[in-house]
C-alpha cells in the first residue's frame, strides 16, 4: 500500500507568538522565535517543561492559532487557518461521542465528499492498521482510553495529512497502555511514513519515538538532536540499551538546564 | 467593586439601545398611540401613578401576596420536605405526587381558588402558596435525600443527636436544592401572581394592567410591564441568584440533585 | 414489621419490572383519602366534589365530546405555538452560543424580557390582536423560547474546544462544523430547554385560557367557575397534571436523558 503522500516540507521559520493576558493585564510572549524544518516523512519529537510554547507552536501549526510573527509555509504556501492538510491528534482524544467508531475514522473522507460506501471501507481500513476494525460499530465512550486514541490516531491518519501533529496524545492514558501505544505508533510509522510532530513533556518517550529531538525552552529552540537508534523499535530492548539511556540523559539535562 | 460596576454597565447598554430604537421607531413611524406609546408618555403615566399614589398601592398589593404565600409555604414545606426527605422510603414513595403537583403550579388553581376563597387576597395568596409550597417541598425533599449516607453516619458516630444533626447536617446540606427550589417556585409565584391578579381582584400589578387594557392605555401597559420586569430582576439577579450561588459555593462538595 | 419490609421489597421489585406502577401508586393513598374527606363531608359538597364525581363527569363529558373537544383544542394550539418557538429558538441559542459578541448585544435584553414574563404580554397582545388564536399563539411562543434559547446556547457553548478543532483539522468548513459537531454536541441541552418550555408553555397555555379563552380545558375550568360547578374544575385540573405528567415522565424525561447517557454526558 503506498503511502500517498506527496513530497511536502513544512517550514517554520522565526515564529513568535505574543498575546494579551487579560489576567495579568499585559501582553504575554509564549513563543519568541522559532525556527525549524521537517523534512518530508520525518518522525520529530517536540520537548520541553511545561510553559516553554510546545502546545503554542502546535497549535498555530494546525491553524488553530494566529501567528504573530514569521512565518509556518508547507511547500512555500503559507498555512491559512485549520485544515486537512495537518491533522492532528489530542490529548483528551476529541472522538464525536455521537458517531459511532467507523463514522469517526471515515469524517475526513466524509468531509472530502466522498460517498459513504468509501468512507467506511476507508475507515475499516485504517482501524484494521490497530486491530480495532471489529469495533466500528461501537460509540467511543463504550471503549477503554487506550482503544480511543489508537482511533484518535487513525482517524487523523485517515484523511491522509501532509502533517500529522499529535499534542501530547498518550498523557491521559495509563503507563502500560501507553508504551503498547508509542510501539504500535512507530511502527505504522514504519510502514506508512507520515511525517509526524509528536509534542510531548516525557523524555524516555521523545527519544523512543522520534528522528529527532527538539528541545524548547521560553519561547525558542534550545538543541536540535538527531537519534540514531535501530528500528524497529521495541521499550524491552531498548529500556537497557546504552545508547538510549545515553541519549534520555542528554536530553533531560537539556531540558532540566531551561 | 469597580468590576461589578463595569459589567453592569455593559449590562445596562443594549437595553439603552432598545430603548432609542423604541423612540426612533415611534416617532418615526408616527405609532398611534393606542397601538404601542412613546417613551414620554409611559414617563409621564409613570409620574401620574406616583402622584396619585396608585402605583404603590398595585406594587404593595402584589409584592404583599407574593410575601405572605411565599413565606407561608416556605415554613410548612421546609419541615415538610426534610421530614420526608429523611426516609428514603417515604421520599421515593411520595416524589410523584409532589412533581404531580408542581406542574399544576399556580395557574390552574386559580378558578377553584376564587370558588373557595372568594376574590382578592385569599385566592391570589393561596395561588402563590401552591405554587412554592409543593416546588419547595420537592426540592427540599430531593436535598435532603441526596446527603450522602456516609456523611450522616459520620455525624452521628460523632455524637451529633436529633436537633445538632438537623442544623449541623441536614439543614446546610439540603441547603442548595432548598435555595433552587425557592428560586423556582418563586418564579412561579410572580408568574402566577400577574395571571391570578387579572382575573380575580381590584388591585395589583396584574390588575392595573388589565385595567389599562380596557381603555387601551398602551403607556400604562406598557409602564406596568417595566415595572414587573424590574421588580422580578431585582428579585431575582440581586437576592436570589447571589444567594443560590454561595450557598452552591459554599457546599458545593454535595452532590446536587 | 418483618411484614411491612417484606410488602416494600415485594413493591420495589414490581417497580423496577413495570415502572408504570412507581408512578401510579402513590396517588392511590391520595385518592383514597379525596374520597374518605367528600364522604365524610369534612368540606361542602359544593365545595369539594368526590372522585366519583370527577369520574362520572369525566365520562359525560367525554360522551358528549365536549372534553375530547377541548383537549384537542389546548393541545393544538400548544403544539402550533412550541413548534413556532422552537424554530425560532434553536437558531437563534446557536448564533448566542458561538458568537461572543452576539452573546454581549442579546443577553440583557433577552434577561430583561424573560423577566417581564409571559402572562403580563397578554394586555398589550390584546389590545393589538383582540380575543384571537394569535393572541394565545403568541404567549406560548413567547414562553417556549427563553428556555429553548438559554438552554440551546448552553448547550452550544459547552461543546469542547477540541471537538471544533478535531473537525476543522479533519477538512470541515465552519459551517460544516456547526452542523456535525455543535448541533448533536448541544442536543442534551437542546432536550432540556424543550422538556422545560413545553412545561412553561403548557401552563402559559392553561393561564391564557382561563383568562380569554373560548375554549380548552382552561377555558373550560374558568367557564365552571362562573357556573359554580366543581366538579369540572376538579376535572380539569386532573386532566391537566395527568396529561402533562405522563407526557413528561414516559416521553420527554426519556428521551432527554437518552440523549444525555449516548453522548456519555449525563451521569444521574
Amino acid at each position: 500500500m503506498g503511502s500517498g503522500y506527496s513530497m511536502k516540507n513544512l517550514t517554520i521559520q522565526n515564529v513568535s507568538k505574543t498575546y494579551f493576558d487579560p489576567y495579568a493585564g499585559a501582553n504575554v510572549t509564549a513563543v519568541h522565535d522559532i525556527s525549524l524544518k521537517v523534512n518530508q516523512g520525518e518522525f520529530i519529537s517536540i520537548v520541553g517543561p511545561s510553559g516553554c510554547g510546545k502546545t503554542t507552536l502546535l497549535n498555530m501549526i494546525a491553524g488553530f492559532l494566529p501567528i504573530s510573527g514569521g512565518s509556518i509555509t508547507i511547500d512555500d504556501k503559507p498555512i491559512k487557518g485549520p485544515g486537512a492538510d495537518r491533522g492532528v491528534v489530542f490529548q483528551t482524544f476529541a472522538l464525536f461521542p455521537w458517531k459511532t467508531v467507523g463514522e469517526n475514522v471515515g469524517f475526513g473522507p466524509r468531509m472530502r465528499g466522498l460517498p459513504k460506501k468509501e468512507c467506511d471501507q476507508i475507515a475499516l481500513e485504517f482501524l484494521s492498521l490497530v486491530g480495532l476494525e471489529h469495533v466500528a460499530q461501537k460509540y467511543p465512550n463504550e471503549l477503554s482510553g487506550g482503544m480511543q486514541q489508537r482511533v484518535g490516531v487513525v482517524r487523523a491518519l485517515a484523511n491522509n495529512p501532509d502533517v500529522l501533529l499529535m499534542d501530547e496524545p498518550f498523557a491521559s492514558v495509563d503507563a502500560q497502555t501507553r508504551m503498547t501505544l508509542q510501539e504500535e505508533l512507530t511502527k505504522i510509522w514504519q510502514a506508512r511514513r507520515p511525517t509526524i510532530l509528536f509534542i510531548t513533556h516525557d523524555v524516555p518517550e521523545s527519544v523512543f519515538l522520534a528522528d529527532r529531538v527538539v528541545v524548547l525552552s521560553k519561547g525558542r529552540v534550545l538543541e536540535d538532536m538527531p537519534i540514531h537508534l535501530q528500528r524497529p523499535r521495541v521499550w524491552d530492548q531498548l529500556i537497557e540499551d546504552d545508547t538510549f539511556k545515553a541519549l534520555s540523559s542528554q536530553v533531560l539535562s537539556k531540558v532540566r538546564s531551561a | 467593586m469597580s468590576h461589578r460596576l463595569y459589567s453592569a454597565f455593559k449590562f445596562a447598554i443594549p437595553l439603552l439601545v432598545l430603548l432609542l430604537i423604541w423612540e426612533f421607531s415611534v416617532q418615526f413611524f408616527q405609532v398611534n398611540a393606542r397601538v404601542f406609546p412613546s417613551i414620554e408618555s409611559v414617563y409621564r403615566a409613570g409620574l401620574e401613578a406616583v402622584h396619585d399614589g396608585s402605583i404603590f398601592n398595585h406594587v404593595a398589593a402584589s409584592l404583599g401576596r407574593v410575601a405572605v404565600g411565599t413565606l407561608l409555604a416556605v415554613l410548612v414545606s421546609i419541615p415538610l420536605g426534610v421530614a420526608m426527605g429523611l426516609n428514603p422510603i417515604v421520599s421515593d414513595f411520595l416524589s410523584p405526587l409532589f412533581r404531580f403537583f408542581s406542574v399544576l403550579a399556580g395557574i390552574a388553581w386559580i378558578p377553584i381558588a376564587t370558588l373557595w376563597f372568594g376574590y382578592g387576597f385569599g385566592a391570589i395568596t393561596f395561588v402563590i402558596f401552591n405554587a412554592v409550597f409543593f416546588v419547595v417541598t420537592y426540592n427540599t425533599l430531593l436535598g435532603v435525600a441526596s446527603i450522602p449516607m456516609p456523611l450522616r453516619n459520620a455525624a452521628a458516630s460523632l455524637g451529633a443527636n436529633g436537633w445538632t444533626l438537623l442544623t449541623q447536617v441536614i439543614l446546610p446540606g439540603a441547603l442548595p436544592n432548598i435555595v433552587t427550589g425557592i428560586r423556582t417556585g418563586l418564579g412561579f409565584a410572580w408568574r402566577g401572581l400577574i395571571a391570578a391578579e387579572m382575573i380575580a381582584t381590584n388591585v395589583g400589578l396584574g390588575y392595573m394592567l388589565f385595567l389599562a387594557r380596557d381603555f387601551y392605555k398602551t403607556e400604562v401597559i406598557v409602564l406596568g410591564m417595566i415595572i414587573i420586569g424590574l421588580i422580578w430582576l431585582a428579585i431575582d439577579r440581586l437576592i436570589l441568584a447571589p444567594v443560590e450561588r454561595a450557598t452552591i459555593e459554599r457546599w458545593g462538595l454535595v452532590r446536587r440533585a | 414489621m418483618m411484614i411491612l419490609l417484606k410488602a416494600w421489597s415485594y413493591y420495589l421489585r414490581i417497580a423496577a419490572k413495570f415502572p408504570v406502577v412507581q408512578t401510579i401508586l402513590p396517588f392511590i393513598p391520595l385518592v383514597i383519602a379525596w374520597a374518605l374527606v367528600t364522604e365524610y363531608e369534612v368540606f361542602p359538597r359544593a365545595f369539594l366534589p368526590g372522585p366519583v364525581d370527577v369520574i362520572n363527569a369525566f365520562g359525560t363529558l367525554t360522551y358528549k365530546g365536549v372534553l375530547t373537544q377541548y383537549l384537542e383544542d389546548s393541545v393544538v394550539r400548544l403544539a402550533v405555538g412550541a413548534s413556532v418557538g422552537v424554530a425560532i429558538g434553536i437558531p437563534l441559542g446557536l448564533l448566542i452560543g458561538l458568537s461572543d459578541r452576539v452573546r454581549e448585544a442579546v443577553w440583557p435584553i433577552l434577561l430583561f424580557f424573560q423577566a417581564i414574563g409571559d402572562i403580563a404580554w397578554l394586555p398589550i397582545l390584546l389590545v393589538w390582536f383582540g380575543f384571537s388564536l394569535t393572541t394565545m399563539t403568541l404567549i406560548i411562543v413567547y414562553t417556549v423560547l427563553f428556555p429553548i434559547v438559554l438552554n440551546t446556547s448552553l448547550g452550544v457553548r459547552s461543546v469542547s474546544t477540541d471537538l471544533h478543532r478535531a473537525a476543522l483539522s479533519l477538512g470541515a468548513s465552519k459551517l460544516r462544523v456547526v452542523w456535525e459537531v455543535v448541533l448533536p454536541g448541544a442536543l442534551p441541552n437542546i432536550m432540556t430547554g424543550l422538556r422545560n418550555g413545553l412545561g412553561y408553555g403548557w401552563r402559559a397555555l392553561i393561564a391564557t385560557e382561563i383568562i380569554v379563552g373560548t375554549s380548552g380545558i382552561g377555558f373550560m375550568m374558568f367557564d365552571a367557575r362562573r357556573a359554580g360547578s366543581v366538579v369540572e374544575i376538579l376535572l380539569g385540573m386532573v386532566v391537566l397534571g395527568t396529561l402533562w405528567y405522563v407526557v413528561d415522565s414516559w416521553v420527554l424525561a426519556p428521551i432527554e436523558r437518552a440523549t444525555g447517557k449516548r453522548w456519555g454526558l449525563v451521569t444521574q
